[in-house]
């Protein structure tokens, strides 16, 4: 056969020889750098707090292997049995600092992944737990049960998800017609937010105690501050079941995207099949919420953010959420730590460690094959350089890095960091958005 | 095509036109009404249809005499109001959505996939309805695979992505596909529509192919009578939701059928394949 017509080439990804030769160059790049960035992003978050650790005791602290290896330490956590005693420092660090870092991490990976799966299911770009009422229903939920049905306040974590699930199925209902639609969807999310938006601003007006209204502030921006093991007990079975259904059914959201009809014809029931991921995105997605609240933007931004980097394949935007949501989280939650100029700070860090991190794989890539290393991979390089120098102008600017004592809720930071970025996908790629 | 002798395949369509009645067809409905939430009444209406087993059957008709609606509803993609569909002698809605991926292939008119999946990826999908939930790739799955590949003639794209394709090596593409799904049966729906002379031919010689060295029955929407006349072995002539004629192109294909179902006055001339000159529209 004839290769008569000019084909500009995308070379920066090696083919796959076969359907299980997927996790390519990028992924692994991908993986790596968030794993890095998330222990970067946890080590500064574990070092700092009330009772004063410098980096080098917090970081002992934290690999100390005696501790690492006591099975009844493991025990307490991750059962809730008595711990055993254990040195101050330890307690702060590995009792008070170490679960919000590790409930973060599945809260983050969860949220990605959710999103991921949410947007492959409507076939649109700016589908998440946001757009499909989910949030709206858990909020709306956390609001009901602290202001009229205060008798719940104990479930609420799990009133929270069941809230954010209900208000999915209703989402689900009003998008039934004989089958769905991904517009209908979205539709219908934004119907059901609405309604569910107005009654929770509308509880805000009857809550008479100013720490119930504290309270369902911080459950409807998503915060991490303060949570516990017990925490990390809730989200982790949800996290182990959910995670490996996602990476499984990823192949299922490859066929998904190609619509509905053609589908149908490769032999998928569409609709059990669009109900049954998103079950598994609900499941994540509340279990998320029951632990953090509602942390805004992770749904969305992640996938976005794989998907720039490793393609459109959804088996590896799954699995790279499941690296890159922990690490944005790890990131924001720092910032909601560490306050404004801190944080500034710390993004030029890590702008100009992932810069070099990429420099130098590129280099070793480029040495091994040059054809891999393409346009993206040099813009995002350079990209990652220039947001890190910006951050240390900006720094320098406001006098320095300093840690503020306020603590602003995580989804707060998320929300912050992901406007923009968004604002710059969108920009950038005229096609979002389309239906 | 113009290296098949016409001696030759005339002679084949006579003696499969002698035969047709004796044959078995692989796809047939009987009091087929079909139509859609929004329209009023049936937009098809067909007492009985045949897809004659391992024949190439093309079905024409103007712009919405039901073509698509028609396949569609063979594809098991459409629900038909009432009557019933067979494949193989069974009622098609009886059967396992994977099951039915696996005995009958359908390629509708219009295709998306995201811009970044490679041609390899995309034939890949063409086994899934070989696959468990959890079920990886094997064996027979990249052999399906390479057949595919080989028969589409786009072994030199499979690294490309889809988003980097020519509108025909795109079709190409999604036919090596369907290709992989290795079926009895191929619906295919204008496949050739927008594509330029050279992708037409090459999706057709990839249809006849299979057709003769597989012997895979074929239903394909064509938009244009002459290539339909050309290139089937019977022709179903659709107007306005009814069966106009049936048969081999040869008696199908007269000035009679394109006055009245395509409003055109042309002249026929049977070389011995039918050519068509258009004269007017009326």
């Amino acid at each position: 056969m004839e290769t008569d017509e000019a084909v500009t080439t995308d070379r920066s990804a090696p083919v796959a020889a076969d359907a299980s030769g997927w996790i390519d160059v990028p992924l692994v790049t991908l993986a790596v750098v968030s794993v890095l960035v998330t222990v970067f992003a946890g080590l500064l978050q574990v070092s700092y707090g009330a009772f004063e650790l410098s980096f080098g005791e917090a970081w002992t602290t934290v690999f100390d292997p005696a501790l690492l290896s006591n099975p009844a330490v493991w025990k307490a956590f991750l059962l809730g049995t008595e711990l055993p005693t254990l040195r101050p420092r330890s307690i702060v660090v590995w009792n008070i600092r170490m679960p919000r870092v590790a409930v973060g991490l599945l809260v983050g990976a969860n949220l990605g992944v959710a999103g991921t799966i949410f947007q492959a299911v409507t076939r649109n770009d700016l589908a998440s737990p946001q757009t499909l009422g989910v949030n709206a229903g858990a909020g709306l939920a956390v609001l009901l049960t602290l202001v009229v049905y205060t008798g719940l306040t104990h479930l609420l974590p799990l009133v929270a998800a069941l809230g954010g699930a209900v208000a999915f199925f209703l989402v689900y209902a009003i998008a039934w017609n004989g089958g769905t639609s991904p517009v209908r969807l979205i539709l219908a999310g934004i119907i059901v937010a609405t309604v569910f938006n107005a009654l929770q601003t509308a509880l805000f007006f009857v809550a008479d105690d100013l720490g119930v209204v504290q309270t369902a502030l911080a459950w409807t921006t998503g915060s991490l501050t303060g949570v516990d093991w017990a925490e990390f007990r809730i989200i982790l079975p949800v996290t182990l079941v959910g995670l490996p259904l996602s990476v499984a059914g990823a192949r299922h959201l490859n066929v998904l995207v190609l619509g509905e009809g053609t589908a149908k014809s490769l032999g998928m029931n569409v609709e059990r099949m669009r109900f049954g991921l998103s079950g598994v995105a609900i499941l994540t997605a509340s279990s998320a919420i029951a632990v953090a609240g509602i942390v805004g933007f992770v749904g969305l931004i992640v996938p976005h953010l794989v998907r720039t980097i490793v393609g459109s394949d959804y088996r590896r935007i799954v699995l790279g959420s499941v690296f890159v949501g922990p690490a944005l989280v790890a990131v924001a939650d720092v910032g909601s730590r560490l306050g404004a100029t801190m944080f500034v700070f710390m993004v030029g860090v890590s702008g100009v460690a992932t810069a070099g991190v990429f420099v130098f794989v590129g280099l070793a890539l480029s040495l091994y094959d040059p054809d891999r290393i393409d346009r993206r991979y040099r813009r995002f390089v350079a990209g990652a350089a220039v947001v890190g120098l910006l951050a240390f102008g900006v720094t320098a600017l406001l006098g320095g890095p300093g840690v503020s004592d306020s603590q602003v809720p995580v989804g707060i930071v998320t929300g912050l960091i992901g406007g923009p970025y968004f604002l710059y996908l969108m920009r950038r790629r005229q096609q979002i958005g389309d239906l | 095509m113009a290296t098949r002798d016409s001696d030759d395949r005339t002679e084949r369509v006579q003696l499969s036109a002698t035969e047709a009645s004796a044959r078995d067809s692989a796809l047939s409905a009987t009091d087929l009404e079909l139509g859609y939430p929004t329209s009023e009444g049936p937009v098809v209406t067909i007492d009985r249809l045949d897809i004659p087993a391992g024949e190439i059957t093309a079905l024409v008709g103007p712009n919405g005499s039901g073509k698509s609606t028609l396949i569609r509803s063979l594809a098991d993609q459409l629900a038909p109001d009432s009557g019933e569909i067979l494949l193989q002698g069974e009622d098609i809605a009886s059967y396992d959505g994977k099951a039915l991926a696996r005995e009958l292939g359908h390629l509708s008119q219009e295709n998306d996939a995201p811009a970044s999946v490679s041609v390899e990826d995309l034939v890949f999908h063409g086994r899934y309805p070989y696959r468990g939930f959890f079920g990886a790739v094997d064996a027979d799955d990249r052999e399906a695979v390479e057949r595919a590949i080989d028969l589409a003639g786009v072994d030199h794209l499979r690294e490309e992505n889809v988003g980097n394709l020519s509108g025909g090596q795109k079709q190409l593409a999604f036919i090596a596909m369907v290709l992989a799904q290795e079926t009895d049966v191929l619906l295919l729906d204008e496949p050739t529509t927008y594509l330029d002379l050279h992708h037409r031919l090459r999706v057709m010689e990839t249809v006849e192919r299979l057709n003769a060295e597989r012997g895979v029955t074929v239903a394909v929407v064509l938009h244009d009578i002459a290539q339909a006349a050309r290139f089937a072995d019977y022709l179903i002539a659709l107007d306005d939701g009814e069966v106009y004629d049936w048969g081999p192109p040869t008696d199908v294909v007269t000035e009679a059928l394109l006055r009245d179902v395509f409003d055109v006055q042309a002249a026929v001339r049977h070389t011995p394949e039918p050519e068509i000159t258009p004269r007017r529209s009326l």
